[in-house]
């Protein structure tokens, strides 16, 4: 099984059924996915910080949701973090593609690449890195199951190691 | 048109209909207008009210009610575009429109420089948009916005009026007493 196909399983099996993103040559991998799976409904935002927005009404209403974002696109959503998803304690997982790791071609992705875990951690938020297929499913699932009982936001982090980076 | 007497006539129209608002005077006069399990009141993350009610109105059947301003959604116009991409049928936004930052010193916004909050949403695909300057006017296409699919979005410009306390609401049980009337199973705890 692919990795991709690892994390839309690992999705359905915490009925996380509305995914809210803006569109990653990465993760385009999974969202390709869950675009064709009819379980889920794919909300393609127009910035990150929406797309939090649209996964917090989705729990509120009692619909699991995660969003999908580049590292640069964290950065467009702190504050939704901060302002919204800690205080409401609101469980949405972050499925993060970290640009700026080994391999990056483009100098504006590096330092908002280099700087999203330590963002997180100043948050409190817990992260886990996804860097291999290895044990890839007991990770996520493990780490969308602590997210519901701590309900509190809770990011994964994905590298090139992963997904294979992007290379133009 | 004055927010407080309005947001009041807006709940006397309501049943169990959920109903977010944005932060600030417009959370407070929700609270003050009636405390509801469906309230669900925004105290940050400016900007998100909409696409807070967006991601509701994708979620359950029931019509979804958006108390947002005209300074927050100009920061979010985005939201507009996915609110006519996505295009659901029982999302009503309402945009309390006084042309201004009130809270912040009463500097003047870009809608009192030209921009159309109801052309916007327009432009972005949602055909009933429509303007309103008196609570009769808004009473009336709220009702019937009650009662069609949308989505609807209805600019309501108000006037400057004095602030009401602050509500003492706590985010964490909020969210939660609004989320306990949508699942079946309460969330277990332990």
């Amino acid at each position: 099984m692919t990795w991709a196909q690892t994390i839309a399983d690992a999705l359905k099996e915490h009925e996380i059924s509305l995914i809210a993103y803006v569109p990653d040559s990465s993760i385009h991998q999974v969202t390709k996915i869950i675009d064709k799976d009819k379980y889920f409904h794919l909300v393609s935002a127009t910035r990150e910080e929406e797309a939090l927005g649209i996964a917090a009404g989705a729990y509120a209403t009692g619909r699991n949701a995660a969003v999908f974002m580049q590292s640069s696109g964290f950065g467009n959503s702190i504050n939704a973090v901060a302002g919204l998803a800690i205080p409401s304690r609101i469980p949405i997982p972050m499925f993060i593609n970290l640009r700026g790791e080994h391999g990056e071609f483009n100098i504006a992705q590096v330092t908002m690449g280099r700087s999203t875990r330590p963002i997180l951690d100043v948050l409190g938020i817990p992260h886990y890195t996804l860097d291999s297929e290895e044990r890839l499913g007991e990770k996520v699932k493990g780490a969308l199951k602590l997210c519901y009982a701590s309900r509190e936001p809770l990011a994964l982090c994905m590298t090139p190691l992963l997904h294979g980076g992007k290379n133009v | 048109m004055f927010r407080y007497s309005a947001t009041k006539r807006i709940i006397s129209n309501l049943e169990r209909e959920p109903v977010v608002s944005n932060l600030g005077p417009t959370s407070d006069e929700l609270w003050h207008a009636s405390d509801r399990d469906r309230n669900f009141y925004t105290y940050g993350s400016m900007g998100l009210c909409s696409s807070i009610a967006l991601g509701m109105a994708l979620s359950c059947d029931e019509k979804v009610i958006s108390l947002d301003g005209d300074g927050s959604i100009l920061m979010n116009l985005g939201t507009v575009a996915t609110i006519g991409r996505e295009s659901p049928a029982n999302l009503i936004v309402i945009v309390w429109d006084n042309e201004q930052w009130a809270q912040t010193g009463h500097q003047k916004s870009h809608t009192a420089f030209g921009t159309d909050l109801e052309m916007v949403a327009r432009s972005n695909g949602i055909e009933k948009s429509f303007t309103v300057a008196d609570e009769e006017e808004l009473d009336s296409i709220l009702l019937q916005a009650l009662n069609e699919d949308g989505p609807w979005f209805i600019v309501a410009k108000i006037e400057d009026e004095a602030y009401l306390s602050v509500a003492p609401v706590e985010p964490e049980y909020t969210l939660h007493r609004f989320r306990q009337t949508f699942v079946d199973n309460p969330e277990r705890v332990g």
